[in-house]
Parts: C-alpha cells; sequence; structure tokens
C-alpha cells in the first residue's frame, strides 16, 4: 500500500484545507513511522509543529521520496552486485529501484550524503512521493 | 554524432541484418545477439531493429559531440562514460563533449550500443548492419576504426527517452526457459537436422560431450573442439542453403555453427540446428567457453521464442509508460 508523507508541508496544507472545508476541528493520525496531529485554530495564523521522534527537515536533512510508484528494491535482483551497503554515499551513487514489471528505475543520491533511515522495505510496493530515505547532506 | 576515440577490430554497425537475400548469395548479418540489441533500443525509445555499435574486441572508447541518451546492453563491460561507472542494460544522458568506455567483459562477448534515434548509416537492401565479407553496409562496408564520425537519426519515439531506466537482466527474467548446467558449460538447444542419422553412434556423442568454442570462431561461425565425430561411411554432398545455427560436420569431425555472417551455401553434412531461440545466448559465448548441445523439439522452441517475444513487448510497453509518467512529474 502506498503510503502519504506527513512530514511534507503540502501535505498538511492540503489536509487542512480539507478540515476547514469539512467543518472539522482537527486530526490525529498514528503510524509507526510518523504520526501528525492537526488542531484548527481558526482565525489564527497556522503553526506546524513537528511531532516529536520525526526526522526534522532541517537544512542539511531532505527525504528521497519515490519519483515513481513501484515495487521498492534495495538492489537489482537480477544483478546482486548493485546493492549498496555503505550508509555513505557520494552523489549519483545508486541507493535502491523501483521495480515497475521488467523496468527497473534506479534511484540516486541526490548529493554527498549520509543515509540517516532507509523508510521503505525491500520488497514494498511504494507510492508517487512516498519517503525512501531520510539523508543528511554532507556539506 | 558520435565520434570513435579507440577500437580493436571486427567492431561493426549491426542491426537486425538483411534476411532475404541468401538465394543471391547475401549473408544476413546483423547482431549476434538480437535480443540484446532489440531490448538496448527499445529502452532508449527505438524500434527494437534500429543500428548500433557491436562492441567484441576491447576497450573501445568514443565521444559524444553533442547530448545523446544511449544504453550498454549485451555483455557487461564495466562502460564508464568519463570515468563515471555507469549500470548496465540502463539508459544514460551524455553531454558533449563525454567520453564513453568499454573494457573487456565481466560477462559475455559481445556488447551493443544503442542511441537514442539509431545510427544513421546508409541502408543497403534494407538493413543497416555491416556486411564484412561483402564489403558494404553500415560504416561503408568495414569495421569501425579510431577518428570514424558516425551520425544519429532523429528520435523517432512519442515520448522523449529518459535518463536513467533499466531493466532487469533478460537471462534472470528468463529464467523458467533456458536450461543451466551443473558445470558452468552452456547449454544450447538444437534440433537434429538432416544428416544426423548418418553419423551413427557419433550422433550420440556429438549431443553428449562437452565442445569448447575454438579460437577460430567469428561473426561467420564457432569451430568447436573436442573428440570428433564422423558420419558412418564418407558422405558427399552437393552444395545446400545454410543459415544461422545449422551445425556442419567438416571432415575433420569438429563441427561448425553457423552464425550471424553465415555462408549461405555450403556442401558439408549437418548434425543439428541451434533452435533461433537460443542464438543470442550463443552469440555471448566467449571463445574457449564450453558448451553442450541438448535435443528439443519444434513445440519447446516456439514456446522459448514465444516467451522471449512477450519479455519484449513488456519491455516495449512498461518502459514507454514509465518515460511517460517520469517526463510527466519531472
Amino acid at each position: 500500500m502506498s503510503q502519504v508523507d506527513f512530514t511534507d508541508p503540502a501535505t498538511i496544507a492540503e489536509l487542512m484545507a480539507a478540515l476547514e472545508a469539512a467543518g472539522v476541528d482537527g486530526l490525529q493520525l498514528e503510524r509507526p513511522d510518523q504520526g501528525l496531529r492537526i488542531i484548527l485554530a481558526r482565525g489564527r495564523p497556522a503553526v506546524i509543529r513537528r511531532p516529536e521522534g520525526l526526522a526534522v527537515a532541517g537544512a542539511s536533512r531532505t527525504t528521497v521520496k519515490a519519483p515513481i510508484a513501484g515495487v521498492f528494491l534495495t538492489h537489482d535482483p537480477s544483478r546482486p552486485t548493485t546493492l549498496h551497503r555503505s550508509d555513505d554515499v557520494e552523489q549519483g551513487d545508486i541507493i535502491g529501484f523501483l521495480r515497475i514489471g521488467p523496468i527497473l528505475v534506479p534511484l540516486t543520491a541526490p548529493a554527498s550524503a549520509r543515509i540517516m533511515r532507509r523508510v521503505a522495505e525491500h520488497g514494498a510496493i511504494v507510492g508517487f512521493g512516498d519517503p525512501l530515505f531520510e539523508i543528511e547532506l554532507q556539506s | 554524432m558520435i565520434e570513435i576515440i579507440e577500437t580493436g577490430p571486427f567492431n561493426t554497425v549491426q542491426d537486425l541484418g538483411r534476411p532475404g537475400y541468401r538465394k543471391i548469395g547475401v549473408t544476413a548479418s546483423g547482431a549476434m545477439d538480437p535480443f540484446g540489441l532489440k531490448i538496448g533500443n527499445v529502452l532508449v525509445g527505438n524500434a527494437p531493429g534500429a543500428a548500433a555499435i557491436e562492441v567484441q574486441t576491447f576497450p573501445f572508447r568514443l565521444r559524444f559531440t553533442g547530448p545523446v541518451v544511449f544504453t550498454v546492453t549485451g555483455a557487461d563491460c564495466g562502460a564508464k562514460l568519463d570515468e563515471h561507472p555507469l549500470l548496465p542494460w540502463c539508459t544514460h544522458a551524455a553531454d558533449a563533449g563525454q567520453a564513453l568506455e568499454l573494457g573487456r567483459p565481466r560477462t559475455g562477448a559481445r556488447a551493443y550500443l544503442c542511441f537514442a534515434g539509431g545510427l544513421d548509416v546508409e541502408p543497403v537492401m534494407g538493413s543497416r548492419s555491416t556486411s564484412l565479407r561483402g564489403a558494404f553496409g553500415g560504416n561503408g562496408g568495414r569495421f569501425l576504426t579510431a577518428t570514424d564520425r558516425l551520425a544519429l537519426c532523429a528520435e523517432t519515439s512519442g515520448h522523449r527517452p529518459r535518463a536513467g531506466i533499466s531493466v532487469v537482466d533478460p537471462a534472470f527474467a528468463l529464467a523458467d526457459h533456458l536450461p543451466t548446467s551443473d558445470d558452468g558449460s552452456l547449454i544450447i538447444r538444437a534440433l537434429p537436422a538432416g544428416e544426423h542419422d548418418l553419423f551413427g553412434n557419433d550422433a550420440e556423442r556429438f549431443w553428449t560431450q562437452i565442445w569448447q568454442i575454438s579460437s577460430k570462431s567469428d561473426r561467420t561461425g564457432y569451430r568447436l573442439s573436442g573428440e570428433p565425430v564422423k558420419p558412418t561411411t564418407p558422405v558427399e554432398m552437393r552444395s545446400h542453403g545454410v543459415v544461422p545455427g545449422v551445425i556442419q560436420v567438416p571432415p575433420s569431425g569438429e563441427p561448425i555453427v553457423q552464425m550471424s555472417d553465415a555462408n549461405t551455401a555450403g556442401g558439408y553434412p549437418k548434425i543439428a540446428g541451434v533452435i533461433d531461440a537460443d542464438l543470442w545466448r550463443l552469440g555471448q559465448a566467449r571463445i574457449g567457453s564450453r558448451v553442450r548441445f541438448v535435443r528439443a523439439t519444434h513445440r519447446e522452441a516456439l514456446d522459448v521464442e514465444k516467451a522471449m517475444t512477450l519479455f519484449l513487448d513488456d519491455v516495449r510497453v512498461t518502459c514507454g509508460m514509465v518515460t511517460r509518467a517520469l517526463n510527466t512529474m519531472a
């Protein structure tokens, strides 16, 4: 099943708009990896605070998201040497794949970085935009 | 446009060949691993039979004189773009001035360099394949040399091909349809041919023994070394039509498998014929490697061919879909 990234400000803003439109005051979502609580304070500017224990997307932290829906793979099963074992990656290093039938879309590190968390499991079906890796960019 | 910087001999422009002219003595030519060529072309958005470079001697280096999307299929030869290692069987985008280098293959014998649009050389009798023997087709009928420049056709696919689209290894995907051996020799399926039974007990030995691909092998044919097999009585035959896959036995008793540049006629007795669906696997076998032939049926041969066609169709359709989706969401 595809999972929505609740740390994405755009997603939160969308949910808030939906709550307002529906006349609902608040919303709380819990998932093993993420939690989200929205309380609408009508007439006051929105404060988006990240629940504790979640990765904080600071300047050096970023998320590698799925560019397309598919089966997440840590390596190409037909070429085992494509497994990237190290958490330290260089720009362009292949850190996983999305498989759609016989086609594989390689996922590359956007910059020199350290992988802080591997969000998706090998073999998991992921949706467009789902978080796959949390990485800390190396300066 | 691409420019060859360094190449060994016998690297040529090939497509799927020019069948249909054997009756006037024209060898069909074409890629030794047509499956690798077709998949490479489909990945970069070409028709399966677009012209590519078949590299069988290494190292090989070329320079891109403009931006090009390309892929390297067939043998895994540790391709690098400006020293940066490339994923094999994956599309990559090169910029003007970048150099592509292929080293000695880690697996297989022949690599296919497919470029979006395909190589633009003049077709001869419906094909852009090089006929080395006829000295026509491809790059002026000869193998590539340093400083050769090759133009590319305009991209024809409805969607722009994109970098970063790979495919699972076809041998992995089709594992259920490909025989394997315990001793590392390549198992190739074949059908008994016209003169098979004239070999008496030796015919059985043809199937059971492990043959070695001799150094006297090339795109025309593979000569096999092993214990000779001979007809029970000498056979005198008139020359007759020959196609790739036909296994002839000359008087020495060491078989010759006709390959892509097969002679159009020959007079040696034929002991067997490699099924079409296994020719690409033989085309990737290296000199010195071992091969054993197993008897197949017509039914089996057609089933493998069907599985390969389905896989290629799946790659073509899915690749187009993924490319369009990525282009939309990018």
